[in-house]
C-alpha cells in the first residue's frame, strides 16, 4: 500500500472525510466497469459500485493497511455483488453495450458490436464463480494469488475454476461462432 | 506427457498460469502434437478476442451522479475500527471482577469448612480366623477320601474399634497358641466396598493352585 492512500485512510479516520474522494477516485472507473463485467447492466452496476464505496467508507477503520486497498475494494465489490444477487441477464444487456462510443463508420460499428456481443454472451454460460475468476484474472488482469484473496478463496480453487472458465468459453466459441475463430487465425 | 493429460493443463498453460515444471513437460508434448497444438490456438484466440473486446467496455460515473454519491458517502461517519473483546472491557472493571470472584471463592471454602459434618470415623475390624479343631468331622466320607481341595470351616471372631487406636492385625485364638490364618477385611466409608485379605501365619498370601 503506497504512503499517499496510507496517508488519505488517516485524514477520513479523523474525520476529514473530503479527503475520501481523491482516495477512491482512482477506482472509480475499475469498481463501475468490473460490476457492470459481472452484471451487464450499466444501473446494476452502479448500484454495485455505489454500496461498495459506501460500506468502504463505513468500513475503512478495519481496513488492514499490509493489505492492498484496490484488492480490498474489490473484495467489498465481489461480495456486494453476491450479497445482491446475480441476475439473470435480459434483453437490455446486449443493448447495453453501446455505452462505449464507436467509431465514426456506422457499418463498421455495428458489425463490432455485434462480434463483441457474441463473445461476450459465452460469459453468461459460466457459473458466477468462474465469471469472477476470469474477469478477475483475465480482464483485469490480476495475479492467481491476487485473485484468490479477492474471492477470499485458495489459489488452487482459483486455478481449477479458471481452467474450467477458458475451457467452457473456448468450447462455446467453437461450436456457437466458428467464423469468429476462423476470422482470427 | 499423453493428450488427455496435456488437455487438462492447456487452459492454464495458454494464460502462463502452469508451474514451470509442468509447463516444460506440455511443451515437450506440444512439439510433436498438432490436435493439441489446435487447441492451444484456439484458446489463445478466444482469449485474446475477449480480452481486446472487454478492455474497450470501461465505462465511468457520470460527473454530476459521482459527486452526489461522494456528498451521500461523506453525509455518513466511518465506524471505529473493531476493538477485541478483552480490551472492549476497561481493565479496573476486569480487576474488580477478578477480586469478587475470589472473595466468593473464599467465602464458600469457609462456609464448607464450618458448615459441613464431621467425617464419621473410620472402622477397622479384624477378624482372627482359626481353623476348626476337627475339620475332617465336618466332610463327608467321600469328600475326606477324595484327594481334591475342600473348603474347610473356620471359626471367626471379629473385633471392631476406631483406626486411631493402636490394634492388632491378628491374635492367638483362645484355645490355640497359634493360628493358622488371618483374614482383614478393608471397608470403604464411601462406597461400601469390601476387601478381604487372607493371609498365612507367615504373612504370605498364596495364590490358590488348581
Amino acid at each position: 500500500m503506497d504512503e499517499k492512500e496510507d496517508r488519505l485512510i488517516e485524514l477520513v479516520l479523523s474525520g476529514q472525510t473530503e479527503a475520501f474522494e481523491p482516495l477512491v477516485m482512482p477506482y472509480r472507473r475499475l469498481l463501475l466497469t468490473l460490476a457492470y463485467r459481472l452484471s451487464r447492466n450499466v444501473e446494476e452496476a452502479k448500484e454495485i459500485s455505489q454500496e461498495t464505496l459506501m460500506r468502504a467508507f463505513r468500513y475503512l477503520g478495519s481496513f488492514d493497511r499490509k493489505r492492498s486497498f484496490k484488492n480490498w475494494l474489490l473484495q467489498i465489490e465481489m461480495n456486494v455483488w453476491r450479497s445482491l444477487g446475480p441476475r439473470a441477464s435480459d434483453e437490455r444487456t446486449l443493448r447495453e453495450l453501446a455505452v462505449e462510443p464507436g467509431p465514426e463508420d456506422p457499418e463498421a460499428n455495428l458489425d463490432r458490436k455485434e462480434a463483441r456481443e457474441k463473445l461476450l454472451s459465452c460469459l453468461e454460460r459460466l457459473s458466477p464463480r468462474e465469471k469472477e475468476v476470469f474477469l478477475l484474472r483475465d480482464i483485469e488482469g490480476r495475479t492467481i494469488r491476487e485473485t484468490a484473496e479477492v474471492l477470499g478463496t485458495s489459489s488452487i480453487s482459483v486455478r481449477v475454476h479458471l481452467s474450467r472458465a477458458r475451457d467452457k468459453i473456448r468450447r462455446l466459441c467453437k461450436e456457437r461462432f466458428p467464423e469468429l475463430l476462423e476470422g482470427h487465425r | 506427457m499423453k493428450c488427455p493429460r496435456a488437455r487438462k493443463f492447456l487452459p492454464l498453460y495458454v494464460g502462463t498460469d502452469l508451474p514451470a515444471g509442468k509447463a516444460r513437460r506440455l511443451e515437450k508434448h506440444l512439439r510433436d502434437c498438432l490436435p493439441c497444438q489446435k487447441e492451444v490456438k484456439e484458446l489463445r484466440t478466444t482469449l485474446e478476442s475477449i480480452r481486446t473486446i472487454a478492455g474497450r467496455e470501461i465505462i465511468d460515473w457520470p460527473e454530476g451522479e459521482w459527486k452526489a454519491l461522494m456528498a451521500r458517502v461523506r453525509a455518513r461517519r466511518p465506524e471505529p475500527p473493531p476493538i477485541p473483546v478483552f480490551l472492549a472491557v476497561p481493565r479496573r472493571t476486569w480487576a474488580y471482577g477478578l477480586m469478587f470472584i475470589l472473595v466468593i471463592g473464599v467465602a464458600v471454602l469457609i462456609s464448607r469448612a464450618i458448615l459441613s459434618p464431621p467425617a464419621a470415623p473410620l472402622l477397622s475390624e479384624i477378624i482372627t480366623v482359626t481353623s476348626a479343631p476337627t475339620p475332617r468331622a465336618f466332610l463327608t466320607e467321600s469328600a475326606a477320601a477324595s484327594k481334591k481341595p475342600q473348603d474347610v470351616p473356620f471359626s471367626i471372631q471379629r473385633e471392631k474399634g476406631p483406626l486411631e487406636r493402636p490394634v492388632l492385625a491378628a491374635r492367638p485364638a483362645p484355645e490355640r497358641e497359634t493360628q493358622d490364618l488371618v483374614s482383614m477385611t478393608l471397608v470403604s466409608q464411601e462406597t461400601g466396598l469390601k476387601i478381604y485379605w487372607t493371609l498365612n501365619k507367615k504373612f504370605e498370601w498364596e495364590e490358590k493352585k488348581r
